[in-house]
């Protein structure tokens, strides 16, 4: 008898987009700043606000002011994480590692074997001499959010890295970790991208059923804010238990025509949709259907959602794969529109 | 670029003549409004297959007849109270009146010696009055049904009880004989009783009462909707007043041939019987339903209950147990019926539909002609009436240049020549307009999804011209209504041909009929001179845009699901179709003709490998029906669209687009006219206007079909 019940509880109830993470514009509305290529963010210890532009990583001192080159590199910046000392660790395309002082100087050590990982995708300092890399599991290159969706093999990994170079694995056959953040006791909350669940560094579900497609995971003033590639659509779901369908796709059909979370709301004759994602009058509905989102998830120290930001079906500020506490002020990142945000107060 | 193609050449289109599948029958049966009574028959056969396995000669004639005798009773009794529960009462005092009225017809025949008739007419009085009194209390008074009726049960039972003791004995002494008086109980017309008969002829005018004469839609009325009759004009006090009377008098005709076959009453003469014909009631209706007089469950009810108590009776078990057997058989067989009933729209929305695999061509001589392979042409295109059309399936020109479309909501806009700034409403039509076209005398003939084939006088008058074709020889479903007009042309001797896009499914819901993918359309014929129409081919995958080729002797149809262009040969239409033209990029709509003795295609929206590999999957499609939201079902991408331009022979020449975020999308309709082509879109606010360099400015569609001098 024990498996039939069970098998109702298995799954815990997906968060829905109403409630405390009701639809709004607060994406659409706030501020932003056109950054070529961006993608990770972190607060440096002078006060600056670090955010990478393809393979440079930009320092902004003030919101209104000119970035500056805090650094640059031969290979995309897929990482960015600050820590005791001024240091900041940036994670590169191809599973590499630099770290730099508060200048953008390198520093000695931190060298992380080549080949370890597969990519850094985040990472955050654990003490001066420690820091642990999120490992997707993916190169850089990879199609991450199509191939992710379709893909049951968790290949993910954090790995720790002494600044001796020394390496440690933290958990592995972790299911497309994205993002990594300490919680109040400094244990590991790791947010995984397709499961949209939080787990801790045992792999151990801390939350899940969030609505989203989960980005990288920062601690806030008030809890913990969550950045979100897309949001959690039902086709895509359904369609995780066809695995003939899925199959075939694989098989014959170019990963970038797949159905798939997408990080831009671009039209193209090749992409299918949804029978409500239909325009009516030339406009997407907002409240239609779509394979990119835009979201972000403000959470209690509990993680459990408190507020959210949005950018909907109609908007451009999609895929909101990374966020900060800047100045008292959130700031998140927008993949679509390729901008940084700033949401004002945060929580 | 006249025409010249070779028709016996092209490849023949595939067209089944039928189209059977398990699933389809299943849905198409649940859909009915009798199979509500399935329940009921089955239990009958069920009833009646267990004796006829348990038993010996049940069934056999004499028995037969043994039943029917005595069946004219309790049916009778059953349909007074049928009349009653239709107009939303109950009546629990038919036992009493029963017993009461065949008292008073034995009073009357052994005490009195009335001749027959005159006994046969107080016995009706009897049940019709108390009938009044259950009517005057329950439906003059407005009290209600069940008090008042368990009040005249007692009553009549206790004045019944008195009067009965009184002439017991001096009835059952009486020895007075008369022929009428054996007939009626005893004799045998066309060898079945005379009582058989009676109900026979009582349950046919019930039947008709309520299916075709005026106070019995009444009566369904009063029991569907007390209040909404009374605002309906109908007299509800006096009708449901009426309807007890009629049950009483039923309830005294079944007395009589009671008392004509016993000769004898006794203390307990009608007692349960307004329980037994209940339970047979709502056994048959499938629960306690006012507003419903439907007979034929009810007497199948009748027959279930009957049939089972004699059986149980006969069996030689003792009658605690048959109690108790009745009971339970009936609860089994009204949970199961509940169930069925409350559950019937769930099973239906399961299996309603049914897709099966098929694969469109694959993309074919669009080499250099995709949306990404050149600039967006159309994004040069003038936009006109944006924001005050709502919908223009079709944009027709005429010779003057004014535009006319249909709206969402049913009206045929005029936008005028030249400039195109001011917009009327040329007609009210109805439906959703779809295609359009130009008759010989300057009328507007238009398809109309929901409605049929209208056509519009330049007057702006409608007329509707068709509505209906004929029913296919083995659809389970009734397919003669016209559910989805989509596009016509009109041939030189006046015949509309037309499309029916789909015959399972309406407009609000075409976008099933995509993930169905089965061939669910037709071609129809109207032949105005007869004010006929006829199926020219059935079993089409959604054939849409119909176009008379240049020379006037074939007929282009765009099939959207299969992505290509059929072409029938106008004298040789039951050879069926040819393809004209396979393998295009997306869902082809609306076909014109171009001024260059080409065509123009319309694509609706765009193919993509993922649903081109999703209509290989029919599984996959009806599991995500049930499981996922409409809104999140997979489907074709109709946010791009744009115009192919094919030449006579069915070649691709050029192909026209938008950006993919532009205005024109999902283009459903194009129109050439004087040196420019129109746009219009289903789901669009909009038209569109982009200038053709170097086609004949002088050329129209109007004057192509029936030339200037008309």
């Amino acid at each position: 008898m024990m498996p039939f019940f069970r098998s109702r509880r298995q799954q815990p109830p997906t968060m829905t987009l109403e409630g405390m993470l009701g639809p709004n514009g607060r994406l659409d509305d706030a501020a932003g700043m056109k950054i070529a290529a961006p993608d990770a963010l972190c607060v440096a210890a002078d006060g600056k606000l670090l955010v990478s532009s393809g393979a440079r990583v930009l320092a902004l001192g003030a919101w209104d002011g000119a970035p500056e080159t805090f650094a640059t590199f031969d290979a995309p910046v897929t990482a960015l994480c600050q820590g005791a000392g001024g240091l900041v660790a940036i994670g590169l395309a191809g599973g590499r590692l630099a770290v730099r002082d508060g200048s953008g100087r390198p520093v000695a050590g931190w060298t992380l074997p080549e080949g370890r990982v597969a990519s850094v995708v985040d990472c955050a300092f654990t003490s001066g001499d420690e820091l642990v890399l999120v490992d997707c599991g993916y190169g850089h290159g990879d199609n991450l959010l199509a191939q992710a969706a379709w893909d049951d093999q968790p290949r993910g990994q954090l790995v720790s890295l002494h600044r001796s170079g020394e390496t440690r694995a933290i958990a592995s056959g972790l299911h497309c970790p994205m993002g990594v953040c300490l919680d109040a006791a400094d244990g590991l909350l790791v947010s995984l991208l397709e499961w949209a669940s939080i787990v801790d560094g045992t792999g151990k579900v801390r939350q899940a059923g969030y609505p989203g497609y989960l980005g990288r995971l920062r601690r806030t003033s008030g809890g913990f804010a969550l950045a979100c590639l897309s949001r959690r659509d039902p086709l895509i779901e359904f369609l995780k238990t066809e695995r003939a369908f899925v199959a075939a796709m694989k098989a014959k059909i170019e990963p970038r025509h797949w159905i798939a979370p997408r990080a831009n709301p671009e039209f193209s004759h090749d992409f299918p949709i949804e029978l409500g994602a239909t325009r009516l009058y030339g406009e997407v509905k907002p409240w239609a259907p779509s394979f990119s989102y835009g979201l972000l998830i403000e959470m209690d120290a509990g993680l459990m959602p408190v507020g959210s930001a949005q950018s909907r079906a109609n908007g451009q500020r999609h895929a909101i794969c990374d966020v900060a506490v800047w100045k008292g002020d959130l700031i998140a990142v927008s993949r679509a529109s390729g901008e940084i945000l700033n949401l004002g107060a945060a929580a | 670029m006249i025409a010249s193609f070779d028709f016996n050449s092209l490849p023949k289109q595939r067209v089944p003549r039928l189209v059977i599948s398990p699933r389809r029958i299943v849905g198409d049966l649940l859909s009915k409004g009798w199979i509500e009574n399935a329940i009921p028959f089955l239990a009958l056969l069920l009833v009646v297959g267990g004796i006829l396995a348990s038993t010996d000669g049940y069934f056999d004639a004499a028995n037969l007849r043994n039943l029917s005798q005595y069946a004219a009773d309790g049916g009778l009794v059953m349909l007074a109270l049928l009349i009653v529960v239709a107009v939303g009462g109950i009546d629990l005092s038919v036992g009493s009146n029963f017993a009461m009225s065949a008292f008073v017809a034995l009073l009357c025949f052994h005490i009195l010696e009335l001749p027959v008739p005159v006994v046969l007419l107080a016995t009706l009085a009897t049940g019709m009055s108390i009938g009044v009194a259950n009517g005057v209390i329950a439906g003059l008074l407005g009290c209600g049904a069940l008090l008042t009726t368990l009040g005249t049960m007692i009553t009549v039972r206790g004045l019944y009880t008195l009067l009965s003791q009184a002439w017991l004995v001096d009835i059952s002494k009486s020895a007075r004989l008369d022929d009428w008086w054996d007939w009626v109980g005893f004799e045998k017309v066309l060898t079945m009783p005379v009582g058989f008969w009676v109900l026979v002829v009582v349950a046919a005018s019930v039947f008709v009462l309520f299916r075709q004469t005026r106070f019995g839609w009444h009566i369904l009325a009063v029991g569907s909707n007390r209040k909404a009759a009374r605002h309906g004009g109908i007299g509800v006090r006096r009708t449901i007043f009426v309807s007890y009377v009629m049950a009483g008098a039923l309830v005294g005709l079944s007395a009589f041939l009671f008392a004509a076959r016993q000769n004898a009453i006794s203390a307990d003469t009608g007692i349960g019987m307004e329980f037994f014909v209940l339970t047979a009631l709502v056994v048959g209706l499938g629960g306690f339903v006012p507003g419903r007089g439907a007979v034929i469950p009810a007497l199948i009810g009748f027959a279930t209950i009957y049939i089972l108590n004699n059986y149980l009776i006969n069996a030689g078990y003792r009658g605690d147990f048959v109690l108790l057997s009745m009971g339970a058989i009936i609860i089994v067989i009204l949970g199961i019926d509940v169930k069925f009933r409350k559950n019937r729209h769930r099973l239906l929305a399961s299996t309603y539909l049914d897709p099966v695999a098929f694969e469109p061509a694959a993309v074919q001589g669009m080499e250099g002609m995709m949306p990404t392979d050149a600039p967006p042409r159309l994004a040069a295109a003038e936009i006109i009436a944006s924001g005050q059309v709502d919908g223009p399936e079709d944009v027709l020109l005429d010779a003057d240049g004014n535009i006319y479309c249909g709206t969402r909501d049913g009206r045929l806009l005029k936008i005028a020549a030249p400039d195109h700034t001011e917009v009327s409403v040329f007609a009210r039509i109805g439906g959703r307009p779809l295609g359009l076209a130009f008759d010989r005398e300057g009328r507007i003939v238009v398809c109309v999804a929901g409605m049929g084939l209208v056509r519009v006088s330049t007057d702006g008058a409608v007329d509707l011209l068709t509505d209906q074709t004929a029913r296919s020889v083995f659809s389970v479903q009734d397919d003669t209504v016209i559910r989805m007009a989509d596009d016509l042309d009109i041939a030189p001797d006046g015949t509309i041909y037309f499309t029916d896009a789909t015959k399972r499914y309406d407009i609000e819901s075409w976008g099933l009929d995509l993930l169905e993918g089965r061939p669910n359309g037709r071609l129809l014929a109207y032949d105005p001179a007869t004010r006929r129409t006829r199926t020219v081919c059935d079993n089409l995958r959604f054939p849409n845009g119909v176009c008379l080729t240049h020379d006037g002797r074939h007929l282009l149809v765009a099939s959207t699901w299969d992505c290509s262009i059929m072409i029938f040969d106008l004298a040789r239409l039951s050879d069926g179709p040819r393809v004209f033209l396979g393998g295009l990029p997306g869902y082809p709509d609306n076909v014109n003709r171009s001024s260059d003795g080409g065509y123009w295609v319309a694509l609706a929206g765009m193919r993509n490998p993922v649903f081109d590999e999703a209509m290989r999957h029919p599984g996959l499609r009806r599991r995500m029906t049930r499981r996922v939201p409409p809104t999140n079902w997979l489907f074709g991408n109709l946010n791009i669209g744009g115009v192919l331009k094919i030449d006579g022979r069915g070649e691709i020449v050029e192909a026209l687009w938008d950006a993919p975020d532009g205005p024109l999308y999902a283009i459903t309709s194009m129109r050439e006219h004087g040196g420019a082509l129109y746009l219009g879109g289903v789901s669009n606010d909009k038209i569109g206007r982009l200038k053709l360099e170097g086609t004949d400015r002088t050329w129209n569609g109007p004057d192509s079909y029936w030339g200037k001098g008309r």
